[in-house]
């Protein structure tokens, strides 16, 4: 530590090395001991720190918990948590990198749609957590020069998450949501889905390939232009027109730019 | 003295928790205010709906839990903004923070950790108190922590490093009764002489809950899971005598019971204060 550091900012650094990693040597001696361990002290912050975050994860992540059980959720809550600590003082904002930290976490390999249930409880998290905008009408493209019209890049609504597997993920979390979980064929194939808000309901839908191939490239920023080329390839028949209508339609776009670059910042 | 019941003489709130929530819109019971941490408002959830439409019935007293005034790094102006753009929405009739720290290094330990109460403690409490009093445009009531570890460097006792926070800043004070009790049998001081030395006009909400035993060792942890305790009901009867009738919340967030448990503590704080109304009326 640097000789001129704040005594308080260097014993709060110890203080989170002995609650993040359980190592609690630098700490000890600047706790007192009234008659108990001093580590078994920080241990009860420590067991609260773990305990309550690892009960936020659990209810972002209620069926991920389930297929694993909650003995092995806890461990792997707990191995996430050392690495992963939260920024955000939300707790429901916390678990965004969970599905890549399950994806990559050895333990859970037997499981290999495991990280794909993540992603889909995390885009519901999102989905209940981020209100819709304003959806943007249709008419306010007519003003867009028909030589421009290739590169209009949508904004879709904040709420909106696609992704796709090659597992039957809402089926298997549908079907863990009940006490008794129904058998599953797990070889019925991927799954192309669209979470988002819908009133102030959560909702999510299976979408075909060009659809899908559309919808994701214009939520990745793309535009017009280069999304149908995307579906396009998913699906040769595939008719921007009506495409472009059903995103209006639903209330999925909030704004528009046109593009030079064939992207926009999201 | 007449029969009838007297309209409280102090205003008594509850935790609101999702549960409950419906339970309330629907009956409204009469509640002297309702509680919420501001951190579970701060998403854009269906709760945030619920709390505002309640917010038209019921004062909100909004209690922030993660601000982190005790870091020995600078406030996290994201938090703040948001925190202030909640305070705008709920409008809350008090808001309130915490002397502890939970965050350091980007690291979010979602706990109050305990300060040493040392002079540059102080210095960085008061000045992040200070700003979070600037940033939400709003005075803050600061409540006394409950602890299970107190460090060999800390030379102020808490309830004067409470006070001159309040008199530096202008802050007032949370006295949580049920933490002062915890931290009293934690650390065997007297906590008589603790609301003694919490200067009278600072004080602008008591909150009261429940604690339990630790298992192995002599420890009392604060866990908001249970009625609250006989002797922390004694203490209460203290407070007031010292304070006067303060408006009082009953804290519950684990093994949250049935509404009407909640109502029926309520209503026990209710009599308490009554009571010490009468006997200064005598």
């Amino acid at each position: 530590m640097p000789a001129d550091m704040s005594m308080l900012l260097e014993l709060q650094i110890r203080f989170r090395r002995a609650i993040l990693d359980g190592d609690t040597a630098e700490i000890v001696a600047a706790i007192q001991g009234d008659g108990l361990d001093p580590a078994a002290r920080v241990g009860i912050y420590r067991n609260h720190a773990f305990g309550t975050l690892g009960d936020a994860l659990q209810s972002t992540f209620p069926v991920v918990c389930r297929l694993v059980d909650k003995r092995f959720f806890a461990y792997a809550a707990h191995e996430y948590l050392r690495e992963h600590p939260p920024h955000s003082r939300c707790l429901v904002e916390y678990g965004a990198d969970f599905a890549d930290f399950l994806a990559r976490f050895t333990p859970c390999e037997g499981l290999p749609y495991l990280a794909d249930v993540a992603r889909f409880e995390w885009a519901l998290n999102i989905a209940a957590t981020v209100r819709e905008a304003t959806p943007l009408q249709a008419e306010a493209l007519a003003a867009v020069p028909a030589e421009q019209a290739a590169y209009v890049a949508l904004r879709l609504q904040p709420s909106l998450s696609y992704f796709a597997s090659p597992w039957p993920i809402d089926t298997i979390w549908q079907a863990n949501k009940e006490d008794e979980v129904p058998p599953i064929d797990l070889a019925s194939g991927g799954t192309s889905l669209e979470i988002r808000r819908s009133e102030e309901a959560v909702a999510w839908r299976r979408l075909d390939q060009g659809i899908f191939a559309f919808r994701t490239a214009l939520a990745d920023g793309l535009v017009l232009a280069a999304a149908m080329a995307a579906a396009t390839l998913r699906d040769p028949a595939f008719d921007l027109t009506s495409a472009l209508q059903q995103v209006f339609a639903e209330g999925l776009a909030v704004a528009f730019c046109i593009s030079r670059k064939r992207e926009i910042p999201r | 003295m007449t029969k009838s019941r007297p309209i409280p003489s102090c205003s008594v709130g509850i935790g609101l928790r999702l549960p409950h929530v419906t339970e309330i819109a629907v009956t409204r019971p009469t509640i002297g205010f309702l509680e919420v941490h501001a951190e579970n408002y701060m998403a854009e959830t269906p709760a945030l709906d619920r709390l505002l439409e309640l917010r038209r019935d019921y004062p909100i007293s909004l209690h922030g839990v993660a601000l982190s005034l005790g870091s020995a790094e600078e406030l996290d102006r994201c938090h703040l903004d948001r925190f202030k753009a909640l305070i705008e929405r709920v409008e809350p009739m008090r808001v309130s923070e915490h002397l502890a720290w939970s965050a350091i290094g980007g690291a979010y330990l979602n706990d109050l950790l305990p300060l040493p109460y040392t002079e540059e403690s102080l210095d960085i409490f008061c000045d992040h108190v200070e700003e979070a009093q600037e940033a939400l445009g709003r005075r803050l009531l600061i409540e006394n922590p409950s602890a299970y570890l107190r460090y060999t460097q800390s030379p102020i006792p808490e309830a004067e490093f409470m006070a001159e926070v309040a008199r530096r800043t202008g802050c007032g004070i949370v006295c949580d009764v049920n933490n002062i009790h915890v931290s009293a049998w934690n650390f065997g001081f007297d906590p008589i002489a603790y609301l003694d030395n919490l200067p009278i006009e600072a004080i602008g909400e008591i909150h009261l809950a429940g604690h339990h035993a630790a298992e192995d060792v002599d420890i009392l942890i604060d866990d908001h899971g249970s009625r609250v305790a006989e002797p922390v009901w004694e203490l209460y009867a203290a407070a007031l005598r010292r304070f006067g009738p303060v408006p009082t919340l009953i804290e519950w967030d684990a093994n949250l019971p049935a509404l009407e448990v909640l109502l029926d503590e309520a209503h026990h704080a209710e009599e308490l204060a009554d009571a010490r109304r009468y006997v200064d009326a005598a």
